[in-house]
């Protein structure tokens, strides 16, 4: 389906080492990683193997020793901070694994951060807010805290603050892991439905097997590369190793 | 952005709670230690205050208004033939021992006035009549002196009580009976006991006839002619010490007796030092409790201002926020020392005790060094902040 649609985000023999000397480890090892436009690509291996490390290059969060990043044409290695501040502000949605909401400020509060950081204004990123809470089934629960809110709840105001800005690179790292199995299927439902568009590109990090079925494309890491791409979920229903 | 900031901030109730306290109680801390600083300070020329004339003179040595270098009385025609003085009397003041009915003895500061024209009376007499100075051995007693000098008397209940001096009440000045036909209430001094009024000619009684028993003149000018002005003739015309009675310690004006009495006690007692220590270390125990309540909002906050910067918040946007954050706090934490510090400063006030003066530049310095404390707590938060690494939001 989507191998023939626009390259989206492009990493080539990319290089990330923590700590130094008898300590150093390498996160990811010459990786290569391609994902288009229109698709929903999952990155999928052991803990450890560096998928949450691939992300944040991708996301311009974590800046290459070694290696070419490129994301809709634009290299990020070599970018200033500010560039990158930049870039994600305007390219990025971020679905965290444990919701990251900020529990001092309502449900809708939360939502509209990523307009009011781009410059929205406030009558207007309110209502684009309240659009997009409707849409993941929460219209009524504006004006709670997070905290009032049951996981799966929390974690679609999470996909709402991430898409509310129509960002055409949405980025998710464990978006089940810290939910049930039925709410989670849910949600990377919801994730599915609303992120799809010609245009978008949606990086989604798991371990968990009984949400392979929601990808168009599974890369498969190990030890700080990818080993595989199946492009085909169905031929992966249960990986014990996983 | 800046809404939300403020949001996040009054978000946490119990976290701003915490950190209101703290500025609050530092503002608190500085307002009112500095008050009472003042306050004091302004007792060393309540004389000035009590005796209410627009010109003082004294010796050409005097420095201050509680130190008296006596003049001979010949000195008030030399005053009273100055061009421009309407009028001019004796003022005499002296530090004495009175002697109670029990035999008790008490230092008192006795004030001799003019009988004629009552010039330097206090403003307050709340018993008793002024004109009544005029009998023999007649005195008036401040209300803290009464208070002081009076005698505990046992009540039927075995309850003792202290029962304040009253008009009728007599006691000795160096032998010499003095009664008590009045009750005043005038500012308390810094120096001394408690006022006792008499005439000027009877002072010189009480004082056993020293030589000399002029310690200062008070003279007014006539119209047209500044208290400044007048002080200046003087001055040139006699060789003594002329000085306005304003009671401004700010400007500089050199005539000021208040103004020189305020600064000879800063420059020549312990007093700022001691006083200077408790408000450092209010400023101190502030910076620390409303400093560390900032900080650990902020270290609170981390994780969501990580989040906010992965999201694509500039620096400059996270700087300003966490700003609007400090100095929104910085400001109601102002509020509520200063106003706390008023309160307090109101009952002192009818009380009297401590004495409490609050400047408006005390105010103002307070909520300058609040305002310091919110923007260094700030500027620790930013450099947090600004090293926080946006990929840890993606770690749990
Ligand atoms: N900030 C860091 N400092 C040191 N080591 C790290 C850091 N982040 C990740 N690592 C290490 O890099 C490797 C890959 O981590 P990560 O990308 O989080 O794996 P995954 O998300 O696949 O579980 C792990 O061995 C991890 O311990
Ligand atoms: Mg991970």
């Amino acid at each position: 389906m989507s191998t023939n649609n626009p390259i989206a985000v492009s990493a080539r023999k990319v290089e990330i080492a923590f700590g130094v000397g008898e300590a150093k480890i390498f996160a990811l090892k010459q990786a290569d990683f391609t994902a288009r436009r229109g698709e929903l690509i999952m990155l999928v291996g052991p803990s450890g193997c560096g998928k949450t490390t691939l992300l944040s290059v991708i996301a311009g969060t974590l800046t290459p020793q070694a290696g070419e990043i490129e994301v809709f044409g634009q290299r990020l290695d070599g970018l200033s901070q500010a560039e990158l501040t930049a870039f994600r502000q305007k390219n990025l949605g971020f679905v965290f694994q444990s919701f990251n909401l900020i529990p001092t400020l309502t449900v809708i509060e939360n939502v509209m951060v990523p307009l009011l950081i781009q410059g929205t204004k406030h009558a207007l990123a309110r209502s684009k807010a309240a659009a997009i809470l409707e849409q993941v089934g929460l219209k009524g629960r504006e004006e709670s805290s997070p905290n009032a809110l049951s996981g799966g709840q929390q974690q679609r105001v999470a996909i709402a603050r991430a898409l509310v800005h129509e960002p055409t690179l949405l980025i998710c790292d464990e978006p089940t892991s810290a939910l049930d199995k039925d709410t989670g299927a849910q949600i990377m439902q919801m994730i599915r439905d609303l992120s799809r568009s010609p245009q978008r590109c949606v990086v989604v990090v798991t371990h968990d097997f009984r949400i392979f079925r929601f990808a168009d494309r599974i890369a498969e890491m190990e030890d700080g590369r990818i080993s595989r791409v199946i492009d085909d979920s169905s031929t992966l229903e249960i990986q014990p190793h996983l | 952005m800046y809404r939300l900031a403020l949001n996040m901030l009054f978000g946490d109730r119990a976290k701003l709670a915490m950190l209101l306290c703290g500025l609050s109680f530092s503002a608190l801390l500085m307002a009112q230690q500095t008050s009472v600083f003042f306050g004091i300070m302004s007792w060393t020329y309540t004389p000035v205050v009590n005796i209410r004339a627009h010109v003082w003179v004294s010796d050409p040595m005097v420095e201050q208004a509680n130190d008296a270098k006596p003049m001979r009385d010949t000195e008030l025609g030399r005053v009273r033939s100055v061009d421009g003085v309407a009028w001019v009397a004796p003022l005499h003041t002296s530090f004495l021992q009175a002697r109670m009915v029990d035999g008790n003895f008490k230092l008192i500061t006795l004030v001799g006035i003019d009988a004629d024209t009552f010039a330097g009376a206090p403003a307050q007499i709340t018993q008793g009549r002024i004109e009544d100075l005029r009998l023999p051995n007649t005195v008036i007693v401040d209300e803290w002196g009464a208070q002081l000098m009076g005698r505990p008397v046992k009540g039927p209940d075995g309850k003792i009580t202290n029962v304040p001096l009253k008009p009728g009440d007599v006691f000795e000045i160096n032998d010499i009976e003095a009664r008590i036909v009045g009750i005043c209430k005038v500012r308390r001094a810094f120096t001394g006991g408690p006022f006792v009024y008499t005439t000027y000619d009877r002072s010189k009684t009480y004082t056993l006839g020293a030589r000399r028993t002029l310690s200062f003149m008070l003279a007014e000018p006539v119209a047209g002619v500044t208290p400044a002005e007048l002080c200046h003739r003087i001055e040139t015309e006699t060789g003594l010490k002329a000085w306005t009675t304003d009671t401004v310690i700010w400007d500089w004006s050199e005539r000021s007796l208040a103004k020189n009495t305020f600064w000879w006690f800063w420059k020549n007692t312990g007093i700022p030092f001691s006083f200077g220590t408790a408000v450092a270390l209010g400023l101190f125990v502030g910076i620390a409790v409303s400093g560390q309540t900032f900080y650990s909002f902020v270290l609170e906050n981390l994780k969501y201002f990580a989040a906010i910067k992965a999201m694509g918040a500039s620096m400059g946007v996270l700087a300003r926020m966490l700003i609007i954050q400090a100095v929104t706090a910085g400001l109601i934490g102002f509020g509520l020392g200063a106003g706390m510090a008023q309160a307090i400063g109101r009952v002192m006030i009818e009380k009297g005790m401590p004495p409490f003066v609050m400047f408006p530049q005390v105010l103002l310095a307070t909520l300058a060094l609040t305002m310091g404390i919110s923007i260094v707590s700030a500027i620790i938060g930013i450099v947090k902040v600004s090293r926080v690494d946006a990929a840890t939001v993606f770690r749990g």
